[in-house]
Parts: structure tokens; C-alpha cells; sequence
């Protein structure tokens, strides 16, 4: 598969998973859409860790360093799967894995050269020694424990936002 | 569930048969399931997949105890603290006193289908310890104070209705019977939970030797929540989880969500490798991981042994006609349906399970759909031939059985049988034998061999 084959794939298993993927061509278009995504009362976490992360900007009222108590949280993906439309998270760096688990709305930034082609290429990459966490999130938090009644968003976030760059 | 009297199944089969909403909701469950499954393999070289993976399973079952050297190994250099148990006893023990170490009063739990086994939660409450189940239907049914029907829906017996009766009452909310509404309130109880509890215990899926990591698949991320957010993880699992590395994980993450739910993937699937390491921000501070045996060393050296291959995906429930009909309940065990069935009788004795053996058609749909190829119908004929031979078939069949037997081999026996039949008949069914004979078809008023001759 080429690049743009590999990045389509993604897309499409991300809507399916019923995540919404939104595709742009610079970081340079990030905060609008960034912004764009946030409503009047969402409060944001943000690990500002990773480059893309700290070249976020966020009005100072909005952003909350204790990611237990927000709404959002936005950060950027360790890597994603095409075959799957998962997002990777890994507790490499720093990152707090579970922040994106604990809002009610995750966006997640992927660099495009980010993503793999399929599975077997992504756990090949870990080899024997990989971080403490590694998680694969691929669309909301779901259940139909009451009559095989899909309900969205149960102990993790009901929203997810996938913004390819 | 440790006492070795027989499992009542056909009385439970009677009750449950005469419930119709819970006929109902149980075919409606494994209707739906098989469903989606069969959607989630096709387009995709599924009997190559399940080919690999049974390949796999049996390789790893072939070395498993140097697969379990290997991953303790491995677990205990990223910090793990490992734990081998030979039976429910140590396994319980194990935790209660790792959790009394750490004074700890309150766990939040994760779904898991070898702490059902060793009945934990039983055993904690006992010691004073409280267990929160998190997954929302092992919520649902522990607040009811029952037990789960069906290994990934388990409160699949209970409609909307009498989840809102039972939340109004117990929780003291606002009736409703919105399946939404009913989620977020056990989202908010529940998070409460997560975020004060002092550790958390999960089960887990797969153990990859070679990492010494645990992986585990949820859907609504109760299982990240219990290993991330409280200070101390406890991981209970039986050997038998075993895989050799990450890079084979794809052969089964390709199989156990499509075989379960029909999805690809479920929405979170955590790999996790012992405790938080310096410079990280996640992980439990400390964490333990029990090794469960449980009889399963003594299986893999016998005629069994396949039955280890098993990952716990439910298909062969949601495919069975008995299961379909009569639900989880009716088998009065761990694991329900034919998977169900052959475990028991494998882990609790034939004593026990010996009347679950009646709780199969023998149909085969169970060997179809299982995607890494145990051979069920095989494992559940060779436990009937077992059944046999161990003498627990009912007197009344034993007798049956060899009066048959001595009458097939002589023609003259053979006719007398059958004249004494057609003569009978009218006067057993007068005098009180009815109950039984009136499922038989009454004898032909000509043989077949007079038909014929």
C-alpha cells in the first residue's frame, strides 16, 4: 500500500468505529480546528509533552492541569493502525495514558507517517521491552450489557475526534 | 460451588424453559451475537486465521510450562510481583493477604472469568474487603446479588425494566428504563469508585512470555481504569493464557472480538508491563500477578488437553441450541454452554457435571464457529463415553442400556422385546408411567421387520 492508500484505510476504519476523523494538510491548521472542536463550557487537558502538543494554544481559563476534572482532553497519538482504525497510546515519555480515558471528549492528533499498514506491523515494532502501558483505543467507550442496546460512552469518553496531519 | 453434588440441570432447564422473557432475551442475545460474528468473518480468510491460531495455541499448551518460566521472568524484571497458585485456596489466600498488607478495604474489579472460577469475590467479602464490579452487566447482577448468564453480556437475562427497578431501589435514583440514562448513572456511581478505590483486580485475556506483559480488551474501559488509576493492580489469570510474544498477538486479536462481539477490535485493548517506571506517569505503583493452575497442569497431559486452547470468546455459547434455550443460569456453573460444559466436568469432577453432559445435541455447531479450533463435540462424546463408564448414567438407562445390549444380539430376545413393547404400552401408560413415556413415540402396531419380510 502507498502512504495516501495506508492514511485512506485509517480513515475509513475510524468512521466506521464511529470516531470522527477529520484530515488536514499542515499543523498550521491545528488550533483552529483544535478550537473549533471545543464548546463554551469544556475544560481541556493537555500533557503538553510532545512538540505538536506544546505548539497548542488554549485560552489560560480552559486549561486544567488535573485531568480527572476535565471535559476534553487533547494530545497526541503514539502511532495508529490502519487495518483496525485504533489510535496507539503509550505511557513512553511521560504521557498519562488514562487522561484520554477519563474525559467525555478525546481528540487525538496523529501525524499521518504515524500510521501503520496493520496489526502484525505495529506489534512487531514493540519488540520484548515495551513501556509499562500500551493501549489501543479504537472508537468510544461502548456497552450493551442492557438488552444488546448500544449505548456510547460508559466509564471512558463517548466522544472521539481523530485529526490526521 | 466447591460441594461435588450433582448440577440439577434438568430441573433448572425445566424452570428456565417455563420462563419465557428470559427465553426471550437469551435467544435474542445469541441471535444477535451470531450475527454480528458471522458479518465480522466474512471478506476475511477466516479458516486460515483459525488454522494459525489453534497451530499456535497447541504449540504454546505443547511448552507451557517453560512459556510460564518465562513470562514470570520477564514480568518480575519490569516490576511485577508473581505469584503461582496451584488451587482456588492459594489463589484467594494469595490476595486477600496481599491486599491486607496494604490495608486495603475496597477493590474495584474488572470482569474476570478466573476470579469467577475461584469465586473471589465470594471469599473477599468474607475477610471484610469490599469488591465493586465495574463492567456496567457484572454490575447490574451484583447489585441484584446474582450471578452473570452469559460470559460477555452478563446480565443479559434482565430486561430495561427490571435494571431500572433495581437501580430506583438500590441506588435511589429516578425510575427509568432509558438503557443511556441507566449507563450514566452507573458511570457516575462508578467513577467515584475508580478514582478512591486502593487497588484494583483485573483478569486478563492473553500473558505474552517474552515481555512478561498482560493483555486485556474492553469496550467500556473499566478495564484501563482498574489497572491505571488505583496504586495497587492485582492481576489473576490461569496458566493456560499463555502466548509467546507480542508480534503473535495479531493471530488472536484478529479472532476474539470478531468471535465475541463481531467487531475488529474492541474499543480498548491495554498491553501492560509491569509497574510505572521512573520519568512515567502511568502504571500501578505496585503490582502482583497470580498464576492460577488449578488442575490444568493435570489436563494438558491428557485427552483433554484441547479444551486448554480455549480463549474465552463465547461463540460456541451464543452457536449452541441448548444454550440458546435454556441460558446460562441452568448450568449452575463458572462457564455456561458447551465450552461450559467440558470445563466443568474438567475442573469440578464428573460427580458434579455429569447431568451438563445431557445439555448438548451433539450438533457440532460449536467445533464451527470456535475460532482456534477445539474440538468440542469430540471433547463432549469423550466425556459421555467417560460418563459411562464411570457408572453415573441414571439406573433406569444403565438397565435400559444392557437390556438392549443383550437383546441386539439375539433375534429371538430382539422380537420378544418388541412384541412385549406394543403389548405393554397401553397398560404402563395407564399406570402412572405416563410422565415418562409420553415424550416416546408410541411402538408401531407392525414392526419394521414385518414391513418388510
Amino acid at each position: 500500500m502507498t502512504r495516501e492508500e495506508i492514511i485512506n484505510l485509517f480513515v475509513v476504519n475510524v468512521a466506521k468505529v464511529s470516531a470522527e476523523p477529520i484530515r488536514m494538510s499542515g499543523a498550521g491548521e491545528l488550533n483552529g480546528a483544535v478550537a473549533g472542536l471545543l464548546t463554551e463550557t469544556d475544560r481541556v487537558f493537555c500533557p503538553s509533552i510532545t512538540e505538536i502538543e506544546k505548539g497548542l494554544e488554549f485560552s489560560p481559563d480552559k486549561l486544567i492541569q488535573d485531568y480527572v476534572s476535565v471535559s476534553v482532553c487533547v494530545e497526541e497519538a503514539y502511532a495508529a493502525i490502519a487495518e483496525t482504525g485504533s489510535l496507539v497510546f503509550e505511557s513512553r515519555g511521560g504521557k498519562p495514558v488514562q487522561a484520554g480515558l477519563l474525559c467525555a471528549h478525546h481528540v487525538a492528533i496523529l501525524p499521518s507517517g504515524g500510521i501503520h499498514e496493520s496489526l502484525d506491523d505495529f506489534f512487531s515494532s514493540l519488540g520484548d521491552t515495551p513501556p509499562t502501558n500500551v493501549t489501543l483505543e479504537t472508537g468510544p467507550s461502548r456497552t450493551a450489557d442492557i438488552e444488546l442496546t448500544l449505548t456510547i460512552g460508559v466509564h471512558g469518553p463517548g466522544r472521539l475526534t481523530v485529526i490526521v496531519v | 460451588m466447591n460441594d461435588t453434588a450433582a448440577v440439577p440441570f434438568r430441573a433448572n432447564a425445566i424452570t428456565a424453559l417455563r420462563d419465557s422473557a428470559l427465553r426471550a432475551a437469551m435467544s435474542n442475545a445469541a441471535e444477535t451475537f451470531s450475527a454480528k460474528r458471522s458479518d465480522a468473518i466474512s471478506g476475511v480468510p477466516i479458516e486460515e486465521w483459525r488454522e494459525q491460531a489453534s497451530e499456535l495455541r497447541l504449540s504454546v499448551l505443547d511448552n507451557l510450562a517453560d512459556y510460564v518460566d518465562r513470562f514470570e521472568t520477564n514480568a518480575t524484571r519490569a516490576g511485577a510481583t508473581v505469584h503461582r497458585a496451584k488451587d482456588s485456596k492459594e489463589a484467594n489466600d494469595i490476595i486477600t493477604e496481599t491486599l491486607k498488607d496494604h490495608g486495603v478495604q475496597k477493590v474495584v474489579k474488572s470482569k474476570s472469568m478466573v476470579s469467577e472460577e475461584i469465586h473471589l469475590n465470594h471469599h473477599l467479602q468474607e475477610r471484610g474487603v469490599t469488591v465493586v464490579e465495574t463492567d456496567f452487566g457484572e454490575y447490574i447482577v451484583q447489585i441484584a446479588g446474582e450471578t452473570p448468564s452469559h460470559i460477555l453480556a452478563p446480565a443479559i437475562h434482565k430486561d430495561r425494566r427490571q435494571v431500572g427497578k433495581l437501580f430506583a431501589e438500590k441506588l435511589g435514583c429516578e425510575y427509568t428504563d432509558n438503557p443511556t440514562v441507566l449507563a450514566t448513572i452507573a458511570k457516575t456511581v462508578l467513577r467515584q469508585e475508580f478514582l478512591s478505590a486502593q487497588a484494583g483486580i483485573s483478569g486478563a485475556n492473553f500473558a505474552v512470555a517474552d515481555s512478561g506483559s498482560i493483555v486485556l480488551f474492553t469496550n467500556e474501559g473499566n478495564g484501563r481504569m482498574c489497572t491505571t488509576v488505583p496504586p495497587l493492580h492485582i492481576a489473576v489469570l490461569s496458566i493456560e493464557k499463555m502466548v509467546p510474544s507480542l508480534a503473535d498477538l495479531p493471530k488472536f486479536i484478529r479472532l476474539l472480538p470478531r468471535s465475541a462481539t463481531g467487531q475488529a477490535l474492541s474499543s480498548y485493548m491495554s498491553v501492560i508491563t509491569g509497574t510505572r517506571k521512573s520519568g512515567e506517569t502511568t502504571g500501578a505503583q505496585e503490582m502482583h500477578i497470580v498464576l492460577l493452575d488449578n488442575g490444568r497442569s493435570k489436563i494438558i497431559t491428557g485427552k483433554y488437553r484441547e479444551m486448554l486452547k480455549c480463549i474465552r470468546c463465547g461463540a460456541c455459547l451464543n452457536a449452541c441450541p441448548v444454550y440458546r434455550m435454556v441460558g446460562g443460569h441452568a448450568y449452575q456453573s463458572t462457564y455456561p454452554g458447551p465450552m461450559g460444559i467440558v470445563l466443568t466436568a474438567l475442573l469440578d469432577g464428573m460427580e458434579r457435571a455429569h447431568p451438563l453432559l445431557d445439555a448438548t445435541t451433539l450438533c457440532g455447531a460449536c467445533g464451527d464457529v470456535c475460532p482456534v479450533k477445539v474440538p468440542l463435540p469430540d471433547l463432549l462424546r469423550k466425556l459421555r463415553e467417560e460418563r459411562v463408564e464411570k457408572g453415573f448414567t441414571p439406573k433406569l438407562e444403565q438397565i435400559g442400556m444392557a437390556a438392549f445390549a443383550r437383546a441386539a444380539e439375539s433375534p429371538v430376545l430382539f422380537h420378544l422385546g418388541q412384541a412385549a413393547a406394543s403389548f405393554l404400552w397401553p397398560i404402563a401408560t395407564k399406570i402412572g408411567a405416563k410422565e415418562g413415556l409420553e415424550r416416546l413415540s408410541r411402538p408401531a402396531a407392525k414392526t419394521f421387520r414385518e414391513r418388510v419380510s
